[in-house]
């Protein structure tokens, strides 16, 4: 015979000769106490109606919610999704029992292993039974298929097994219903009712099991034990008799489970032998005058006390008041909770002192089997429940001892906050999710911010609510990076607080490497939800804080160690120059000028420039995100965009009328060629009057596929394909007179205008940059023809490029020195470079021009030494110069 | 109704690539996610034209790719197959209106609300996000196909695409309320919804199998498995499904806490092609529950782990490197436990094409091999 295997979270298998026992305490129609906690709402109780039938050892459960007063498919739904937060529970399966379809169906889609139906049957005919059977099948669930059928319940042996033969027919070759999950219920029915042809009920059952084990292959018999005996309610010694004594036979006759109440079984062996042979008279129906002998012998026990005790006393009860407590954490049973609680307090004098001691021990320990992959998730989240009640029963005493310490004249530190968030660019926070469950059950208050947060959100909110800790979350590598920037800005901007890192990609180790050496306060991983409570709890202690911190950080200080100068495979530079970017040379890619040398443009006109404006970073900058001209008809924003936009034309008008804004450019042209990964400049065609060299840097990460290792020198034909090639520079400025603008508005406390002056003048630098990009082309001959319209401009659809030093693809701001001589640039248009190589006034912008059509942005990521060291030589700078400049590029640690 | 559930047997069983797994051990691809990150995209790469005003940072959404950058997108997916897959998988991870839904919704938790059934039902009855995720799918699903006819032709061997149908950023089993256990923020009958609209534009798109895959929640996979099931009876077709769970230290699945077997026995009404493991442990921890799985399962076995756990700082942000792949997928190939292996996060086509080189020439595991689950009485 196949098995029956189930599931709940374990996996259920049956065993050779093993009866199968269904708890029937969580079904409202057998449990008068089961079905008045679910009228009542009382769920938290009900679950433990659940948690005592598996600990009595139930290998099913049955769950029946059919009531008049109840909704049963809210409270099916409920019910079982309560005992999946139940890792006692949940490790079991469940049968899913009513009479009303919806309610199984409701049932069926709160399963995550595989349970049972309980039931379907031919009872309204064999349509609604394929299509009902075929929906068990979908959702992966083995069925009860009770004698019934059109014609009504099946109480004798013929009846049961032609129906249920039937049933088996159509499931197997109709439905492809696998047999050995059809379960029949040849109907158990009471005996012993006085009415003659109610007793022989147990024997056509017992028949029919043996029937139906013998014909129907694989399939599987079930029944209500507890019917049999109904009608001896109110004596329990018999019925437990009755239910042990027909069980015997039935499990002999081939019975696989039966619904019991798994606390409350006597041993047949242990029927008192006369109470034994009266019960088996009835169910075998051996004698006419059975129950009344059986009803005279029952009536004389009734005045025994004689019930089965439903529960045991446990015997983890009989330990050490810390070692119960560490029980009751580990199973997440809360039943004496608040008992061991309060001996714990009387035993350790301070509520606190429970808290950190053994409550932080117990939750450790649920750290250690969680780690050790011993105890799950769920287990987690339930064992935090306890720790909450304990929390909560101690809150009172922690208060009382709060306001004696204020009293008293000290400082008393409130209820420590907690910011979570998943950082910005990330969208996972399962985990968080759990994490902020585990804290705020441990008594913290809990503020999550949810998914995708910027960085300042985050640091805003912190601040706002005076968060005593602020924790991370990140599933992705990206996230890695946005941590970091998290850490910074907290550094920065001077925080206090300890920073919790968690998060599937985060280690420890990239935590102290990467993201601990940017913030001077402790920034700890969190390796999983289980850790936080105890990390927290430790950050927030008087008492603990200072030792905790000092052995983390000797702890970060180790890992930093093992793992210093961290590096991005790159590869050699000799290879990386071996991969440049692919570019067939020919000469009608390269466009000849109409004139070379500079030129220069003093007040250009602003009306022209105004056409050039890409409006959207402008909307940035009030912090209306969007795209313009569409954000001007957005329906939240759309309003304040329309006025601001109003407001800054208006301006506008003012600044080009009244030229309140000078905009002033210089550019040039040079004939060039490209020498490895610098490229000479020259004043004349044949090439031989030098005017400088710009030096470039090339990319060295181990890049997959075809991709190459690109530096802007690529994109200018080298000195040996001789194609006589040009590059060209520029500087431009809409800021003269911007700060004499900006300033006359503050004096009349007009901030407003005096940042959409600043804003305005951004606008047309970068419009200017547009504008002259587009004559230089045409003046190069390429661009004459392009024809594109300034939103196209706006979006680069032209060929070329207009790089600048600073920037992705040229990370070295002081090659903008070389354009300063180059173009004379200062006494052209008054920019200034300061020391660190920025330009004054901000309202500028510099590059280089490429012309090649294979030109295009990159980024130049990360370098080795090597490449640091052949760049310094080539710009005659010293090592530790470059560095300095480029550090964000370098691929190891230069020491500083 | 449809009373067709004998079929998806006979289909499973008359696919060409049950032929071929009866000779070999196939290979499927490795990671769509960490492979693109190595291509440098930015954010205004991923946005293009088409969702260039996006409000929020859309480069994790790298299902979009599909859509903005085809050409990137079809580079992997070349690689891959010349790295010697048989199955290539859809950028299709997250390609539902629920999980869209987190690229392109406002969070009503930054205003103080919470994801609930009621603002699911929105997601998913939102226009926006079913056209997409019906887009993305369909796409992804003709890209993949055509690379995979285009390099089968070439190479003289035929080439599948496996309809990716991923885990979701939602729970149907966990709460993410601490003070009610039982509360769920989406329904069963959403989950699902989503499910069968990815499952129907990936048929539509031309895959060859639907493949439910690192799952951590096993309802959530049901869900799935349920939609599946809905659209091959409404619509008349039928494809080969295959499944792989997402496990941890103790072989649990890693939000619902169900262990291997138990998962297998949830699942095996479905008559799946193939069930494995995937993702999360790295090939080295993976060992017992494998082994489990290969003595339950009657069917083939798959796995294509990360490549270890993840290191943020190595160059793929994960372990181990392709010989290490190669090596511990031979030691489970030596062992008898598989018959589709390739990787998951942090494995790049030189991972697959050194799996694959390890696993040439070594036998495949019987599809049989399970213990016998008979009993006597």
């Amino acid at each position: 015979m196949r098995p029956l295997r189930l599931s709940g979270s374990q996996p259920f298998r049956q065993q050779q000769g093993v009866f199968i026992m269904i708890g029937e305490r969580t079904n409202v129609a057998g449990s008068p106490k089961f079905a008045r906690l679910i009228k009542d709402g009382k769920y938290e109780e009900a679950v433990s109606v659940a948690r005592q039938q598996v600990e009595n050892g139930a290998n099913v459960l049955d769950i029946c919610m059919d009531e008049g007063m109840i909704d049963g498919v809210a409270a099916m739904t409920r019910f079982l999704q309560l005992l999946a937060s139940e890792p006692e529970v949940a490790k079991v399966p469940f049968m899913v029992d009513s009479s009303n379809w919806a309610v199984l169906e409701a049932g069926l889609k709160c399963l995550q292993g595989k349970g049972i139906v309980n039931s379907i049957s031919l009872k309204e005919g064999e349509k609604a039974f394929c299509e009902r059977a075929a929906t068990v099948l979908k959702y992966g669930a083995a069925a009860v298929v009770m004698a019934f059928d059109e014609k009504g319940q099946a109480a004798d042996f013929e009846d049961k097994i032609r129906v249920c033969e039937r049933a088996y027919r159509i499931l197997v070759d109709k439905v492809g219903f696998p047999a050995e999950d059809i379960i029949f219920d040849p109907n158990i029915l009471t005996v012993a009712t006085g009415m003659e042809e109610h007793n022989n009920y147990a024997v056509d059952f017992i028949r029919a099991t043996k029937w139906i084990k013998e014909n129907l292959p694989d399939a599987k018999v079930s029944g209500g034990v507890s019917n049999i005996s109904f009608s001896f309610r109110g004596n329990n010694r018999v019925r437990e008799a009755m239910h042990a004594a027909f069980l015997y036979h039935a499990i002999h006759a081939g019975l696989d489970m039966g619904i019991v109440n798994a606390g409350m079984l006597e041993v047949y062996e242990e029927i008192e032998p006369k109470l034994k042979e009266l019960v088996e008279d009835v169910l075998l129906n051996r004698r006419a005058d059975a129950t009344e002998r059986l009803v005279e012998f029952g009536e004389t026990l009734k005045g025994e006390s004689a019930v089965v005790a439903e529960k045991k006393e446990e015997e983890w009860r009989h330990g050490s008041v810390e070692d119960r407590l560490t029980h009751a954490l580990v199973k997440g049973i809360d039943n004496f909770i608040e008992l061991d609680t309060e001996e714990a307090r009387a035993k350790l004098g301070r509520p606190l002192a429970v808290i950190e001691g053994p409550l932080m021990a117990g939750m450790s320990v649920v750290g250690d089997l969680f780690g050790a992959g011993k105890m799950f998730l769920p287990q987690v989240v339930k064992s935090a429940r306890v720790m909450k009640k304990a929390v909560a029963y101690l809150t009172p005493f922690m208060e009382a001892e709060k306001a004696a310490l204020a009293a008293a004249g000290h400082e008393v530190k409130a209820q420590g906050k907690i910011v979570l968030a998943t950082v910005k660019g990330d969208v996972h926070d399962i985990g968080k999710n759990i994490v902020g469950v585990v804290l705020a059950c441990n008594n913290y208050e809990v503020i999550d911010m949810g998914v995708m947060v910027p960085a300042e959100k985050i640091l805003e909110r912190a601040k706002e609510v005076k968060a005593d800790i602020i924790g991370l979350s990140g599933l992705i590598t990206p996230s890695l990076e946005e941590m970091v920037h998290v850490a910074r800005e907290m550094e920065r901007q001077q925080f206090k607080l300890p920073l919790l890192i968690g998060g599937a990609t985060t280690s420890r180790a990239h935590t102290a490497v990467k993201i601990a050496p940017h913030y001077s306060e402790p920034v700890v991983h969190i390796v999983d939800a289980s850790r936080a409570v105890p990390v927290t709890t430790s950050l927030l202690s008087d008492e603990n804080r200072a030792e905790f911190v000092a052995q983390h950080r000797a702890e970060y200080d180790a890992v930093r160690k093992m793992h210093a100068a961290p590096q991005v495979k790159t590869i050699s530079l000799a290879e990386a120059r071996k991969r440049r970017t692919p570019i067939e040379w020919k000469a009608e890619d390269v466009a000849k000028p109409e004139f070379t040398g500079v030129r220069v443009l003093d007040d250009f006109p602003l009306a022209t420039l105004r056409e050039f404006i890409d409006w959207t970073p402008f909307f940035h900058t009030w912090e209306l995100k969007g795209v313009y001209p569409r954000i001007l008809d957005d329906e939240r924003q759309g309003a304040q965009a329309r006025q601001i936009f109003n407001e800054a034309n208006a301006l506008l008008d003012r600044i080009v009328s009244e030229k309140l804004l000078r905009a002033r450019a210089v550019y040039g042209l040079f004939p060039a060629q490209a020498v490895g990964d610098d490229i000479e400049l020259f004043g004349d065609a044949a090439r031989t009057e030098s005017l400088g060299t710009l030096h470039f840097l090339r990319q060295q990460a181990n890049r997959e596929g075809s991709e190459p290792c690109r530096s802007l020198a690529d994109f200018v034909a080298p000195r040996e394909i001789g194609l006589g090639d040009y590059v060209g520079a520029f500087a431009v400025t809409a800021g003269t007179g911007l700060k004499e603008l900006a300033d006359s508005f503050r004096a009349k406390h007009d901030d407003y205008n005096a940042i959409m002056a600043e804003a305005l003048a951004d606008r047309l630098a970068e419009a200017f940059a547009e504008c002259l990009h587009k004559r230089v082309r045409d003046e190069w001959g390429y661009g004459r023809a392009e024809n594109l319209s300034p939103d196209e401009l706006i979006h680069e659809k032209y060929r070329g490029i207009r790089p600048a030093p600073g920037y992705p693809a040229c990370p070295d701001h002081t090659e903008k020195g070389t354009i300063w001589r180059l173009l004379d640039v200062e006494a052209s248009t008054g920019i200034k470079l300061t020391e660190s190589f920025a330009m004054w006034p901000g309202s500028s912008v510099s590059g280089l021009y490429f012309a090649h059509p294979e030109s295009r942005y990159f980024t130049l990521g990360k370098i080795d030494r090597e490449q640091v060291a052949d760049y310094a030589e080539r710009k005659g700078m010293s090592v530790a110069e470059v560095e300095r400049w480029l550090a964000p590029n370098l691929n190891y640690d230069s020491g500083r | 109704m449809a009373l067709r559930i004998e079929t998806d047997m006979t289909t499973a069983r008359q696919h060409p690539l049950v032929e071929i797994l009866k000779t070999r051990i196939a290979i499927i691809d490795g990671a769509m996610g960490t492979t693109i990150r190595t291509y440098g995209m930015t954010e205004a790469d991923i946005r293009g034209e088409r969702f260039k005003d996006s409000k929020k940072d859309l480069l994790n959404n790298g299902d979009l790719f599909s859509l903005t950058q085809p050409k990137m997108i079809g580079d992997i997916h070349r690689r891959f197959l010349e790295a010697g897959a048989d199955i290539l998988e859809t950028n299709t991870f997250g390609a539902t209106t629920i999980a869209q839904s987190e690229f392109f919704v406002d969070d009503p938790r930054e205003h103080g609300g919470r994801k609930d059934p009621a603002f699911y039902q929105k997601v998913i009855e939102d226009p926006f996000l079913k056209k997409l995720a019906w887009e993305i799918n369909e796409t992804s699903a003709r890209q993949c196909r055509e690379w995979a006819d285009k390099v089968g032709k070439e190479t003289g061997r035929p080439r599948f695409v496996a309809g990716a149908i991923g885990p979701l950023t939602v729970s149907l089993s966990n709460s993410p309320d601490a003070n009610d256990p039982g509360f769920r923020s989406v329904t069963f009958d959403q989950v699902k919804t989503a499910y069968a609209e990815q499952a129907r534009a990936l048929i539509a798109g031309g895959v060859d199998f639907l493949l439910v895959e690192t799952i951590f929640d096993s309802l959530n996979a049901k869900a799935a498995l349920v939609a599946i099931r809905e659209v091959f009876d409404e619509d008349g077709v039928e494809l080969p499904v295959m499944i792989s769970a997402a496990v941890g230290r103790g072989g649990e699945t890693l939000i619902s806490a169900q262990t291997t077997e138990a998962f297998w026995n949830a699942v095996e009404h479905v008559k799946p092609l193939s069930v494995g493991l995937n993702c999360s442990l790295g090939p080295d921890l993976m060992y017992p529950f494998l082994e489990e799985l290969s003595g339950k399962a009657n069917v083939a076995i798959s796995c294509y782990p990360n490549a270890g756990l993840p290191n943020p700082l190595s160059p793929t942000g994960f372990n181990f490197g392709p010989e290490d792949m190669a090596k511990y997928l031979s030691d489970f190939a030596k062992a008898g436990l598989i018959n589709i292996a390739g990787g998951c996060c942090g494995n790049t086509p030189e991972h697959i094409a050194a799996i694959a080189k390890a696993l040439e020439g070594l036998p495949p595991r019987a599809l049989n091999a399970a213990e016998p689950v008979e009993v006597s009485r």
